[in-house]
């Protein structure tokens, strides 16, 4: 024999049900059928390659007009945490994809102007690449942006003369950390011979961060040659890191942090030995105490 | 009180709490916007960017590219919303010329023009 709902000998478990039963409408049309929706999205909700473009149409911007304050003021949309550290990787992305375009160059021109306490050449003093359009597919590929990019030149804003003065580093090194700044548009390596190691040295300066690997490389003039990748692996691991992203040290500097008790091999992408054995040295200190110290490598070409 | 009616009310505080939840305590985020859904503040400084960047090179092109991020609305047609905006937004004189300026030729713009004179 069937009950119906109102049979006393069912008990309350029908208002469970119900509930159970209303809850799940409710959601499905809360979420599916009519869920909130956005129609006044900030930059930071928007989707990681869309953040890219507006992070270099920022860039481009500033690089136009040489508005540091509204540029700051754009980034600050997208809620980067570090919107230097932000702009950096971007460039390195665009960097290992070839980025022919030199897009990199306009990112990197911005987020040195945002660090505190760097000298930054007037943008638009430069001749540089305005800008580029990536299409969104491609971009989450990592694929060639598509680009047209034409040279601004406004003589009228006077250039900041760049005083270089050689400072060792004193923060701690990360493989990207500070931008390129250069007068040429393009870093590239200079095409010719390979280079060689002509420098391998311990260096023991309490100063410096501990295991801190240090990389110079030059051309065969002796000038410092920025963009130059460096692929650094080790036991589980790589990493690839660029040269000329701390100008102020040179534009053929790079570093990179070695952890204690493990053995790096470092090459240049192209046109090197490999350079095995790395590791952080053990120096000396002070009343018999020892620290971990740092290596400096220098490439040069013949 | 009939068990069905009981059953009833059940059913709908369910669904309300349903809907509480869904809408409000926990809706459906959205975290890959595309600039087509940006506030229309926004959108706007998306465009002066734009313009800024045309005055700079005026590369025509590389703007309407731009502007397509913004949707399948031709590039001429966002330029002057945007535009408008601006004056609704009080934004600056210079500003403003900048954006005109942009939205003035995309109007004459062809798709493959390239850089504008």
């Amino acid at each position: 024999m069937t009950e119906g709902p109102s049979s006393p000998r069912r008990g309350n478990w029908y208002l469970l049900t119900a509930a159970l039963i209303g809850l799940g409408l409710g959601l499905i049309y809360a979420w599916v059928l009519s869920p909130v929706r956005y129609v006044d999205a900030t930059p930071a909700s928007l989707r990681a390659d869309f953040k890219d473009q507006y992070r270099l149409l920022i860039a481009s911007s500033y690089i136009a007009t040489g508005d540091l304050g509204r540029a700051q003021a754009r980034l600050a949309l997208l809620k980067d945490a570090d919107p230097a550290q932000a702009l950096n990787a971007q460039a390195q992305r665009l960097l290992l994809a070839g980025d022919p375009n030199h897009a990199s160059t306009v990112l990197i021109m911005l987020a040195e102007a945002i660090q505190p306490g760097t000298v930054s050449p007037t943008p638009a003093s430069f001749p540089l690449p305005v800008s580029t359009v990536t299409r969104p597919a491609e971009t989450a590929t990592g694929a060639t942006p598509i680009a047209i990019s034409s040279p601004i030149l406004r003589p009228s804003v006077t250039p900041i003369a760049i005083s270089s003065p050689i400072l060792r580093p004193s923060a701690t090194p990360i493989a990207v950390s500070s931008p390129i700044l250069h007068q040429s548009a393009t870093p590239t390596s200079t095409p010719g011979e390979p280079f060689v190691v002509t420098k391998q040295e311990k260096v023991c300066d309490p100063s410096l961060a501990s295991g801190l690997l240090q990389v110079d490389v030059r051309d065969a003039a002796g000038r410092g040659v920025p963009g130059v990748e460096i692929l650094i692996t080790w036991n589980g691991g790589q990493q690839q890191f660029f040269t000329g992203f701390k100008p102020q040290l040179g534009d053929g500097y790079a570093d990179f942090t070695m952890t204690p008790g493990i053995v790096y091999n470092l090459q240049l992408a192209k046109n090197s030995a490999q350079v095995t054995g790395l590791s952080a040295p053990t120096c000396p200190g002070q009343a018999g105490t020892t620290y971990i110290g740092g290596l400096h490598l220098v490439f040069e070409q013949p | 009180m009939s068990r069905w009616v009981k059953f009833l009310i059940v059913l709908v505080l369910g669904l309300a709490a349903g809907l509480l939840y869904g809408w409000v305590i926990n809706p459906v985020q959205y975290t890959d916007m595309s600039p087509g859904a940006l506030r229309s503040d926004y959108r706007t400084d998306y465009v002066l960017m734009v313009a800024e960047v045309n005055h700079a090179n005026h590369n025509l092109d590389l703007a309407a590219q731009q502007l397509a991020m913004l949707g399948s609305t031709p590039p001429a047609q966002i330029a002057a919303q945007a535009l408008q905006n601006a004056q609704l937004l009080g934004y600056t004189e210079s500003d403003l010329q900048l954006l005109s300026e942009l939205s003035s030729s995309l109007q004459s713009w062809q798709p493959g023009s390239g850089i504008s004179p």
